[in-house]
């Protein structure tokens, strides 16, 4: 936030290199090959692991997204909750996943709008606040709803995606984060980027500037929170089965945000290592601890602000920060 | 009437217990100028430490009150010393992150250590009550409610009657002109610190004699201070106690005259942050001082 404010966009611009994809093509390159490998007994249990760090990946991603545009939000879980309700009640409704997911997702991204128009004056503190707080009204309304709407604090049953096929849903969460892996290149290599960094930076400056600040900041609402909503139906297309403490959980806001600051804030590459790292040392913990493995979260995070602000994806960038692939 | 009254007096007890986790939110982020995300995880200490008292020792956990909140002060302390303190000049978005991080850990880490179970502390006075004509009040929510009432005018008084209280309200006020005046800005920090983890381990041995003690109790008191100090408006720490009872009052008149309000009480509540912040956002100039 500090050091990459001072350089001027148009040098970073410049240093933009095709080279600087490669780590991001390895990755989804062996993401790829995973389900084909011989992975033995543990096959549908590895796949899962796997299904779920490709949700994080979407998730801590999407978030990052929005994060670029100074909007520090604790409202991805509702998006994440609203992707997840709003795919099962569609499917419910009778149109089929490929239907219902990115409908969904334009659902979220709509109640998104509404949520970035009210909270566009607040910063720092007070928008994390608010939209924490959004998240809670929205899950406690869906929790006091009658049953015969959503199943109330009981929850719903969702069909499985691809009537369970663990290898094809494997493969849908990886064309998904592979796609939100685009949008996130996208908003970096346009205009988008120098609007959305110009935002975080200062917002009266940027407006002095002529950026829209209005217009970008629901921009960054709209296409972060459909993609979140994304991640939460491909979870309720996994589990089968919601209810809102879960997915409406704090939990998912944190997940992501901590993955991405742990990964390299404001990149493509960093959250979904973060989320790859993270997700896997999750799992060994969950397996060895019964309660409390989110402490390496906070662990994590508290340890990547003392001591790495840049995330892993500085520890080989030296150098530059906040435009980074 | 008698039902309306009733409610009245609920809502005021409640909000004894409000008032002192704020004061202790509004202390940090005012003087300190850190909002403490981990807040409520010092509370669930404080509880907890209650319930150890109690349970292993026999201590009454209005008897052990001192002791725990001489110890978690010394906690938040050594808090401020190994992480705070690193973070001050970082931007705010750091700050926060630390302290959310923190919270994670201290939470995650009584999970892993107490499980997630809730635990009640049993004491011999807990099934009294005190009754004035047609209303009755619960004994341990009496006590609470007279102990929150001292302790903040203990605060109040140490405030606006000390050295420390004024080096506190100078640093809150300008950061850098108390320095020039040879203030020791950093001790101020820590002591602000540690009194504001300390009032919220105070909430939290009320709490575990009211309520109970897990790991997770933390939470939904921390969320009620945020909306307190936000709705009292940064650094005003008489506002925290009038914002107390406003909550404690809706809160209670909600449960009683909303059909099924146990469920939508947190959504009243959490409505009201929310709409306390953006109503606030409109009008300009608090923001603009605070950040």
């Amino acid at each position: 936030m500090s050091a990459a404010a001072s350089m001027p966009a148009s040098r970073r611009a410049a240093e933009f290199r095709w080279t600087k994809l490669l780590p991001l093509a390895l990755f989804f390159a062996l993401a790829l090959a995973f389900p084909f490998l011989p992975l033995g007994d543990r096959r549908e249990f590895l796949l899962q692991i796997g299904f779920f760090t490709l949700v994080a990946g979407i998730l801590a991603l999407s978030w990052d997204i929005l994060a670029r545009s100074g909007q520090v939000s604790l409202a991805h879980a509702a998006f994440y909750g609203l992707g997840a309700y709003g795919s099962a009640l569609l499917l419910r409704a009778g149109l089929p996943w490929g239907l219902a997911l990115p409908l969904a997702a334009l659902l979220a991204g709509g109640v998104s709008l509404i949520l970035g128009a009210v909270t566009m004056r607040l910063s720092g503190m007070y928008f994390a606040i608010a939209t924490l707080a959004f998240t809670e009204v929205l899950r406690t309304v869906i929790q006091n709803l009658p049953e015969s709407v959503a199943g109330g604090a009981n929850g719903m049953l969702v069909p499985a995606l691809l009537g369970g096929n663990s290898r094809g849903q494997y493969l849908v969460a990886l064309s998904l984060l592979g796609l939100t892996a685009l949008v996130s290149l996208a908003v970096r290599l346009t205009r988008l980027h120098h609007a959305f960094a110009a935002i975080r930076q200062g917002e009266e400056t940027a407006r002095v500037l002529g950026v829209s600040v209005v217009r970008y900041k629901l921009a960054a609402f709209f296409i972060s929170s459909a993609l979140a909503a994304l991640a939460g139906g491909l979870y309720a297309g996994k589990t089968f089965f919601i209810n809102p403490l879960e997915t409406f959980s704090l939990a998912n806001s944190i997940a992501p945000l901590t993955t991405s600051i742990f990964g390299g804030l404001y990149t493509t590459l960093g959250p979904i290592l973060g989320a790859t790292v993270l997700r896997v040392a999750e799992e060994l913990l969950h397996n060895s601890v019964k309660n409390g493995y989110l402490v390496v979260y906070g662990l994590v995070l508290m340890l990547s602000i003392l001591w790495l602000p840049r995330g892993i994806v500085g520890l080989w960038r030296r150098g530059r920060h906040g435009g980074d692939l | 009437m008698e039902l309306f009254l009733q409610t009245l007096i609920n809502g005021l007890l409640q909000s004894g217990i409000y008032a002192l986790v704020a004061s202790g939110l509004a202390l940090a982020v005012g003087v300190v100028g850190i909002v403490n995300f981990a807040h409520g995880e010092y509370l669930m200490i404080g509880a907890f430490l209650a319930w150890a008292g109690s349970a292993y020792f026999g201590i009454d956990p209005l008897l052990a009150l001192p002791l725990v909140a001489l110890a978690v002060f010394g906690v938040g302390a050594l808090t401020y010393r190994v992480s705070i303190r690193h973070v001050l000049l970082a931007p705010e978005l750091n700050q926060m992150l630390l302290t959310f991080g923190l919270g994670i850990l201290l939470q995650n880490l009584a999970l892993m250590i107490m499980g997630g179970n809730t635990r009640t502390v049993s004491t011999p006075y807990q099934a009294s009550s005190l009754s004035l004509g047609e209303l009755s009040v619960g004994g341990p929510k009496a006590i609470a409610f007279g102990l929150a009432v001292l302790i903040l005018g203990a605060l109040y008084g140490v405030l606006y009657r000390t050295t420390l209280g004024r080096q506190m309200r100078a640093v809150a006020q300008n950061r850098r002109g108390a320095q020039l005046i040879g203030i020791d800005v950093d001790r101020v920090y820590l002591l602000a610190f540690g009194v504001s983890c300390a009032l919220a381990a105070v909430a939290g041995v009320l709490v575990s004699v009211l309520l109970f003690a897990s790991p997770t109790v933390g939470l939904v008191f921390a969320l009620k201070a945020f909306a307190i100090i936000v709705m009292a408006g940064l650094g005003n720490l008489t506002g925290v106690l009038w914002a107390s009872v406003i909550l404690g009052l809706s809160e209670a008149l909600v449960q009683t005259y909303v059909p099924g309000g146990g469920g939508w009480s947190d959504a009243v509540f959490f409505l009201m942050i929310f709409g306390t912040l953006v109503w606030r956002s409109y009008q300009g100039a608090f923001f603009r001082r605070a950040t």
